[in-house]
């Protein structure tokens, strides 16, 4: 094993331990806070363009101005809504 | 001897991993790493959300790792510690490995469905409603097993202020890092430094002056006897510590998570690690140096039938779980991580590393309790003239272990380990415990919030679950109450298990390796549950048993039979299942 490559080996391997301890020790609150803030981002998808899921809520204009920004977001957030779930899915 | 153990374990664990694991993923499973999981395909950054293996791991085994792989193996070793060595090693190897790592791979090949969703497409809409409800009791089950230790930690005046501090440092924790906005590595370096001043506070005289003070409230001293059960006597310390955790858990299921649950099982968390390190290399450092005496006192087999216990097959089986094999591990692995894999060919070290590793802190825990039999004061540990039945709680036995094992570490005195050990524990079962309560509270408000309206406000919910909990620590015998949790945890194992097979079986893949263990897992927890419900009912009867023993021990006998009830249910539904997986699979083998 040549210098450099027992350096990459060194660096990987200290990345994994990062990460293993991220996971364990950092790794629920990131997720809990990137939910928090899909489920605010979905929940006003919903005000703004639940006409998609068959409730009409604002008037389309209003919804019509913020199409651009919520078109990314369509699919997951329909996907999202429409999942069946169970008291199984609230341990994730 | 413990080196030794501990060598072997290792060895069997990467024999294990390299070669039996590795085998079926490639083989059989045939693991594939182009294919795009759920976390890929729905990535929609809440449920679903791609994460590197590494970080995956360390997620896994903090939230399989919990009391279990620890006072499973301290009670079992009443039977000697040869049976529960060997059943952690041979459950790990055939058995736990198989269901970690199978059920985040079948929930991933199903679109990331959870086991309530998986159940009712592999087995039947039956399925899973009996499901959901046998994960109430289940849930029931660990917040009783989990609290009595508990309940029996904070009774020792080192304990409570310690913990208090590291409570509110986690509180702190939550300030600084969501409402301060202040940087991750400060905070850590400042509340995890809050945290240990606090436990080294607790080990001092004026601190433990105040809890003796508390715990001689009911008058004299503090070892006061509140009541008498058959199983012997009710401390007021005891009872009154064990209201403190319930409160406790009240604030991790109600309050908002960010705020309390959360930050404290962040602070929680480098302390348990930092434990954890400092006892593995303690136990090695004893055994190569003899700094501290690393002798097994406890034979290598005792006896077949363990008095308090029962017969070692089936009751062993289901006095260790976490560790050989566990039902909440697939809850873990199915809702959890199998949205979250980046690659298929992730799920091996993902799911099957995490268990083999802690199988490993599980066999740390024999080596703890093996070692120790009495104390240097003389108290009886494990009662030699009496089959070594286990005098103390389970996390006494932990305490005084972390107390010998942590002593090589310059400044820190027995006391201070021992208060290392008890904090360790508590803040694992306490960590366990927030979650669990705030499931049940979402459960009884999805079970009966249309019918009681009243459930749906989450302290209602919460409140009834504490009562419950309330009613099982006070009036049952914890180490019944254990192995009732092991029962249902293993049974959890057994169904998935069973779902493993039949999803291997419509994929017309071999399935004998996890069938086999399935049937073997049913066989025996369906066993060990009614054999306990069978004792609860006689204990029950007994002319001289008071009127809440009476009824603590017919809730404990009732549990048992309904849970044993359920699984011979869904046992008949799963196989029922599999023989059409079977014969869809020769038809189209036929084709």
């Amino acid at each position: 094993m040549t210098e450099k490559e027992k350096r990459s080996f060194l660096t990987k391997m200290l990345h994994s331990i990062q990460d293993v301890i991220y996971g364990m020790a950092s790794h629920d609150m990131a997720r809990q806070a990137l939910k928090t803030r899909g489920s605010m981002e979905h929940l006003f998808i919903l005000i703004t363009m639940g006409d998609l899921l068959g409730v009409p809520i604002l008037p389309p204009y209003y919804s019509l101005r913020l199409l651009p920004y919520v078109v990314p977001q369509i699919s997951t957030w329909k996907r999202r809504m429409l999942r069946e779930r169970d008291l199984t899915d609230a341990l994730a | 001897m413990a080196l030794v153990v501990l060598i072997v374990a290792i060895a069997i664990v990467v024999i294990g991993y390299k070669f039996y694991a590795a085998a079926i993923d490639r083989n059989i499973v045939q693991a594939n790493p182009k294919k795009a999981t759920p976390a890929v395909m729905y990535n929609d950054g809440v449920d679903f959300m791609p994460a590197s293996g590494s970080v995956l791991f360390g997620y896994q085994f903090k939230s399989i790792a919990a009391l279990g792989p620890i006072v499973g193996p301290i009670v079992a070793v009443q039977w000697g510690w040869l049976p529960a060595f060997l059943w952690l090693m041979l459950g790990v190897f055939f058995i736990g490995w198989v269901q970690d790592y199978a059920a985040a791979m079948m929930a991933m090949r199903n679109e990331g469905l959870t086991m309530g969703g998986l159940a009712y497409k592999f087995i039947s809409p039956r399925a899973r409603g009996i499901l959901l409800t046998f994960l109430y009791f289940y849930l029931l089950l660990i917040m009783g097993a989990f609290g009595a230790v508990v309940a029996g930690l904070l009774a020792n005046p080192v304990v409570p202020i310690g913990l208090l501090i590291l409570t509110l440092a986690g509180v702190l924790a939550g300030q600084m890092t969501y409402r301060w906005k202040m940087d991750l590595v400060m905070t850590t370096i400042i509340t995890v430094l809050i945290a240990l001043v606090g436990i080294w506070l607790g080990t001092t005289g004026p601190a433990q002056n105040i809890v003796k003070a508390i715990n001689g409230l009911a008058g004299t001293g503090d070892k006061h006897i509140l009541y008498q059960t058959p199983y012997g006597p009710m401390t007021w310390p005891v009872f009154f510590w064990g209201i403190v955790a319930l409160a406790f858990c009240y604030l991790g299921s109600v309050l908002a998570i960010w705020r309390f649950a959360q930050p404290v099982n962040y602070v929680s968390f480098w302390f348990v690690a930092l434990g954890l390190i400092g006892s593995v290399l303690g136990v090695a450092i004893a055994a190569i140096f003899g700094t501290t005496d690393v002798a097994f006192h406890i034979p290598a087999f005792v006896t077949w039938n363990q008095p308090k216990l029962g017969w070692l097959w089936p009751m062993l089986f289901v006095t260790i779980s976490c560790g050989a094999i566990s039902g909440w591990h697939s809850l873990v692995s199915t809702a959890g991580t199998a949205r979250q894999l980046e690659k298929e060919t992730d799920a091996l070290p993902v799911g099957a590393g995490a268990m083999f590793t802690e199988a490993i802190l599980a066999t740390l825990a024999v080596i703890f309790a093996a070692t120790a039999i009495a104390k240097p004061d003389g108290s009886v540990i494990y009662d030699a003239n009496n089959m070594y039945f286990l005098k103390v709680k389970a996390g006494a036995v932990w305490m005084y272990g972390m107390s010998r094992f942590l002593s090589w570490i310059p400044g820190i005195s027995p006391a201070m380990g021992g208060a290392i050990g008890a904090i360790f524990l508590a803040v694992m079962a306490l960590t366990v415990m927030q979650l669990v309560l705030r499931f049940m509270r979402v459960a009884s408000a999805e079970l009966v919030g249309d019918k009681i309206p009243a459930f749906k406000n989450p302290h209602v919910g919460t409140i009834v679950a504490i009562l419950f909990t309330f009613l099982i620590l006070w009036t049952a015998f914890w180490q019944r109450i254990w192995v009732l949790f092991g029962g249902a945890n293993q049974l959890f194992a057994g169904l998935a298990l069973l779902l493993i097979t039949i999803w291997l079986a419509n994929e017309g893949k071999k399935y004998a390796w996890a069938f086999w263990p399935a049937v073997f897992m049913y066989i025996t927890t369906v066993a060990a549950l009614l054999v306990v419900a069978w004792k609860s009912f006689q204990a029950m009867t007994k002319p001289d048993i008071g009127a809440a023993f009476a009824f603590g021990n017919a809730v404990a006998g009732l549990i048992g039979l309904f849970l044993a009830i359920t699984a011979i249910v869904l046992a008949y539904d799963g196989l029922k299942s599999l023989s059409k997986a079977r014969q869809k699979a020769a038809a189209q083998a036929g084709d």
